[in-house]
C-alpha cells in the first residue's frame, strides 16, 4: 500500500556551467491509486519548484516525449506508476543518457532522431491504398513498426554509450521495417547503409534495448533478422544465385 | 529595444500536427524551390492530437458506400450548421488522401482478402473508419514526419507562435515565435501562414487532448482580426477515463468500443442512454450520449468520483484483447480490466468544431493566412463525427499546402512594422520578475472548472453571463501572476502564455454561446432546450473590435442538403 507522501529526487542541471549536478529532493502527496512519475513531477513543478523543466505532452504513452530514467531504469515518465518503483520509499529521477541535457530532465534528442532518420533516408511505398493480402513478411515487421521513437532503448544500450557513431537500437529497427517492407522499392538500399562496424555488426545481442521498450518490441530481434538477411545477400552474390 | 532573431520564409506553417505537416509535403511537392519552415510546440511528429488518435478516418472506399451518404452523414451529426462545400470537401478528398497516406508508408489494417477494412463508428450509415488497430494516429504520423524530414522543409522543434504579424495592408506576414529551450524569440516573416495548432478544448477540467495544447492558434487569429464562427460548438466524448486526480483522467476510450457494443450503465446499473436516444442508444451520436452521461452524473446516478460505467466485457475477452490492445493497455494501468468488467468513464472535452471562417482553400479573410484542421470551424457544424478529425486534419492540410503554394507565387507582402515585434515581445516577457505574484497554475485550475460548470456539457444564460465576468477578474490575475526569471524551458512562463490564449478562447466560446439562444448539436441551455424553429439555421460569427467581439449571425447556406425532407433517421442508424 501507497504511503501518503513519497521521496521524489530530480537530477537538476547545475546552475553554474563549472557546477556539478544537483539532486534536489521533493516531498510528493500520492494524489492518485495509478499516479504515475509523471504526475509526481507535475506535482512538485506546480505546487514546490515552478523551475523545474521536463519534457511531455499526450500523457498516455502515445507521443514519446517523456522518456526519463527512474531509479536508474528508462521509462517513459506518464507510464511508470510510482505504484511500481516506489521501491523502500523513494524515487530517483534523472535525465535519459547518450544525449545532451537542455535543463533538468529535457535532452535534445536531435541526434537519436536524425540517426533514425539516416538508415532509410528514402522509401518509395509502390500499390500503397490497393488491395493487397497481408502477406508473411508484413505480419514480421507489424510489431516491430509501433516505435514511437522515445528514445529509451537507445539510453539503455551500452554500445551506444562505448560508440558515439553507433546507430543504436531504434534506428536499426527503423531499418528493418524500410528493408523488410515489401511494398518498399528502395528496401536494398536501406542494407548499404546499416551493413558496417557503426550499424548491425556492432550490437552485442545485450538485450538492453528490448528490456525498456515501452511498446514491447525488440530492437535485438529486429537486429538479428537484419544481419541474417545482410549475411544471405552476400552469400548469394557470393555464388551469384539470383542477380 | 529586444533581441530577437529573424527568418524570412515563402510559407510559415505553425502546427506540427497532421494539418500542419500535410500542409508542408503538399506546398514542398508543389515547389520544391519554396522555403517552408514548420513551428512545433513540441517536436515534430511527436505532439499534437493526430498523434493521439485511436480510432480512425472516414473514408468512402466501399462501392456500396458512397459520397453522398457520408456527407448525409456529417451534416446531419453536424446540426445544419456545416459549412456544406467544406463538409463536401472533406467526404470528397478523404479517399484520395487515404492512397495517398500508403505511400507515404502507412499501412492500415486489411479484411481478409486483402482490401482496406473499415469498422462501424457511430452516427454513420455506413462501416467506413479506416486504421490501425486502435492506435492510428502514430501510425499516420509517424509515416507523415519521415517524408517532411526527408523533403527539405526546415522543422523547427520546440518553437511556439505568440502571435501573427501584420503588414501595412492589414495582411498576415508571419508570426513571432519563441524557442522553447532557449527563451529566444524568432521573428520568422513569410508571403504565407497557416495557422494549424489544434483548439482549446484543455481550458475544460475534465480534458482528453495533448497537454501543450491552448488554442495558440484561434487566440492568434482572433487577435490578427480574422472572422471566427461557431465558436461556442465544444465537442465532449463520451467515454474519458477516469482515474482521480492523475493527469490520464479525461483520456479518451476510444468510439470503437461502443460501436462493438459497448454498453453505458449509471451507478444503479441502468443502461440510461434509453431516456435520451431510445432508437440508437449507446451508439447515437457524441453530443447526445455526452450529455446524457453528464446529466447522469449530475443527477446523482454516477459514482461517488463522478463517474458511470463503459461495459464491453460481454463481446468476450479474447475479442477485446485483440481488437483494442491500447485501450485495454490504458485501463490496465489504472486498475481496470477492459476485457472483463465495466470501467469508469466521464464525458471530456475533446475537439472544438469552432475555429477561423475559412473557403474550400483554407484562405481566410485576412491576406496571406490560412487555416486549417481544429482551428478553422464549418466543417463539422454542432458536431462531429468520430472518424472525421484527422480525415478534417489532412484533407484540408492538403489543401491548404496547395493553395499556398499556389498564392506565394503571385503575392508579396508589404512591409511588417518592427513595433508590433516589440510588443509582442514586452507582453510575453511580463511575468518574468520571478516573485510575489499568483500561482498560474491555481488560474489555471480555475478556469477549467469555471468552464467545465458554467459553459459545458450543460449551459444556460445567466451561468454564462456570470462566467464572462469572472473571466474578467481572472484575466486581472493573470496579468499580476509571476514566473521565475529563466528563459530556458521555462514550463511557467510556458504555462503563462498557454493561460493567455486559453482566456481569449474561453471569453469568445463564452459570448459565442449566449448568443445562440437555443440548443443545437453540441450547445444545449437548460434556459433554451430545443432547436430554434422559427429561423433558419444560423452561424455565430465574431470579429475583434476593440475590446469586445463584434458579433453577428448569417443563415447557414443549404447549397446541398435541407433539414426539411431527410427527417427520416433510420438512415443514420448504425450498422451491426
Amino acid at each position: 500500500m501507497l504511503t501518503e507522501t513519497i521521496s521524489l529526487s530530480i537530477k537538476r542541471s547545475p546552475s553554474e556551467p563549472t557546477a556539478t549536478d544537483a539532486w534536489r529532493q521533493y516531498s510528493v502527496p500520492v494524489i492518485a491509486a495509478s499516479m504515475s512519475v509523471l504526475d509526481a513531477l507535475m506535482w512538485a513543478q506546480r505546487n514546490a519548484d515552478p523551475s523545474l523543466a521536463f519534457r511531455s505532452a499526450c500523457r498516455v504513452g502515445m507521443c514519446g516525449t517523456c522518456g526519463v530514467a527512474v531509479n536508474g531504469r528508462e521509462g517513459l515518465a506518464c507510464r511508470t506508476l510510482v505504484s511500481r518503483v516506489i521501491g523502500d520509499g523513494e524515487i530517483r529521477v534523472e535525465p535519459v543518457r547518450h544525449v545532451p541535457v537542455v535543463r533538468d530532465l529535457v535532452t535534445d534528442m536531435s541526434s537519436f532522431h536524425a540517426k533514425a532518420q539516416a538508415v532509410a533516408p528514402n522509401t518509395e511505398y509502390a500499390g500503397a491504398g490497393t488491395p493487397g493480402v497481408f502477406t508473411d513478411s508484413r505480419q514480421a515487421i507489424q510489431a516491430q513498426r509501433e516505435c514511437i521513437y522515445c528514445g529509451l532503448c537507445y539510453s539503455a544500450c551500452s554500445i551506444v554509450g562505448l560508440d558515439p557513431g553507433f546507430a543504436g537500437p531504434a534506428a536499426l529497427n527503423r531499418a528493418f521495417v524500410a528493408a523488410s517492407d515489401d511494398r518498399n522499392e528502395l528496401a536494398d538500399d536501406v542494407l548499404g547503409h546499416v551493413a558496417n562496424e557503426h550499424g548491425l555488426w556492432r550490437c552485442h545481442d545485450l538485450y538492453e534495448c528490448t528490456a525498456v521498450c515501452p511498446k514491447g518490441i525488440s530492437p535485438t530481434l529486429a537486429i538479428q533478422r537484419l544481419k541474417r538477411r545482410v549475411t544471405t545477400h552476400k552469400l548469394k552474390r557470393a555464388f551469384r544465385i539470383g542477380r | 529595444m529586444h533581441e530577437y532573431d529573424e527568418m524570412a520564409l515563402d510559407i510559415l506553417i505553425l502546427g506540427g500536427g497532421g494539418a500542419g505537416l500535410m500542409a508542408a509535403l503538399h506546398a514542398n511537392a508543389r515547389d520544391p524551390n519554396l522555403k517552408i519552415g514548420i513551428a512545433v510546440k513540441g517536436t515534430i511528429g511527436q505532439s499534437g492530437c493526430t498523434r493521439m488518435v485511436q480510432g480512425g478516418y472516414n473514408a468512402v472506399l466501399d462501392p456500396a458506400d458512397s459520397l453522398d451518404k457520408h456527407f448525409a452523414d456529417t451534416i446531419q451529426g453536424g446540426g445544419y450548421l456545416n459549412d456544406q462545400e467544406l463538409a463536401w470537401s472533406l467526404v470528397s478528398d478523404a479517399p484520395k488522401l487515404i492512397a495517398e497516406l500508403e505511400r507515404h508508408g502507412c499501412y492500415f489494417d486489411r479484411t481478409p482478402d486483402g482490401r482496406i477494412y473499415q469498422k462501424p463508428f457511430a452516427g454513420q450509415s455506413f462501416d467506413r473508419t479506416v486504421n490501425r488497430g486502435d492506435l492510428t494516429g502514430i501510425e499516420i504520423m509517424s509515416r507523415l514526419k519521415d517524408s517532411v524530414v526527408a523533403s527539405g522543409v526546415t522543422p523547427l522543434d520546440e518553437h511556439r507562435a505568440l502571435s501573427l504579424l501584420t503588414d501595412a495592408d492589414g495582411g498576415v506576414g508571419g508570426a513571432l515565435l519563441m524557442d522553447v529551450r532557449t527563451g529566444r524569440f524568432l521573428a520568422a516573416t513569410a508571403t504565407a501562414t497557416l495557422v494549424a495548432t489544434g483548439g482549446g478544448a484543455r481550458m475544460y477540467r475534465v480534458a482528453a487532448p495533448s497537454l501543450e495544447k491552448a488554442g495558440d492558434g484561434m487566440a492568434m487569429c482572433y487577435r490578427a482580426g480574422c472572422s471566427m464562427r461557431d465558436m461556442e460548438m465544444y465537442q465532449f466524448h463520451p467515454t474519458g477515463l477516469v482515474a482521480g486526480a492523475s493527469v490520464l483522467t479525461g483520456s479518451v476510450l476510444e468510439e470503437g468500443l461502443r460501436g462493438a457494443g459497448g454498453l453505458l450503465t449509471n451507478a444503479n446499473g441502468e443502461r440510461f442512454m434509453s431516456r435520451y436516444d431510445s432508437e440508437r442508444m449507446e451508439r447515437s451520436t457524441r453530443d447526445l450520449v455526452s450529455r446524457a452521461g453528464y446529466q447522469e452524473i449530475q443527477a446523482g446516478r454516477g459514482t461517488e468520483d463522478g463517474a458511470i460505467f463503459l461495459d464491453v466485457s460481454h463481446l468476450g475477452a479474447d475479442y477485446v484483447e485483440q481488437t483494442f490492445p491500447g485501450m485495454t493497455d490504458r485501463c490496465r494501468e489504472v486498475g481496470f480490466d477492459l476485457a472483463r468488467e465495466p470501467v469508469k468513464v466521464s464525458p471530456t472535452s475533446h475537439f472544438h468544431m469552432g475555429g477561423a471562417r475559412i473557403d474550400s482553400s483554407c484562405r481566410t479573410n485576412l491576406d496571406g493566412l490560412f487555416v486549417a484542421g481544429e482551428d478553422s470551424g464549418g466543417v463539422h457544424g454542432a458536431n462531429r463525427l468520430g472518424g472525421n478529425g484527422v480525415a478534417e486534419s489532412t484533407v484540408f492540410g492538403a489543401r491548404a499546402g496547395d493553395a499556398m503554394a499556389g498564392y506565394v507565387r503571385d503575392a508579396s507582402r508589404s512591409s511588417i512594422s518592427v513595433g508590433q515585434i516589440e510588443v509582442a515581445i514586452d507582453d510575453a516577457l511580463k511575468p518574468m520578475t520571478g516573485n510575489g505574484g499568483e500561482n498560474i497554475y491555481a488560474i489555471r485550475s480555475e478556469i477549467e472548472d469555471l468552464m467545465w460548470e458554467k459553459v459545458g456539457l450543460v449551459r444556460d444564460g445567466a451561468g454564462m453571463q456570470s462566467a464572462l465576468d469572472t473571466l474578467d477578474g481572472l484575466a486581472e490575475r493573470h496579468q499580476r501572476a509571476t514566473v521565475p526569471d529563466i528563459r530556458e524551458y521555462n514550463l511557467a512562463w510556458q504555462e503563462w502564455l498557454n493561460v493567455d490564449s486559453i482566456l481569449t478562447v474561453a471569453r469568445l466560446t463564452a459570448i459565442s454561446a449566449l448568443s445562440r439562444a437555443e440548443s443545437r448539436g453540441s450547445h444545449y441551455r437548460t434556459d433554451y432546450p430545443e432547436p430554434d424553429e422559427s429561423t433558419p439555421p444560423y452561424n455565430v460569427l465574431m470579429q475583434q473590435d476593440g475590446e469586445a467581439p463584434k458579433v453577428w449571425t448569417e443563415d447557414v447556406r443549404l447549397a446541398k442538403l435541407q433539414p426539411v425532407g431527410i427527417e427520416d433517421q433510420s438512415e443514420t442508424r448504425m450498422r451491426q
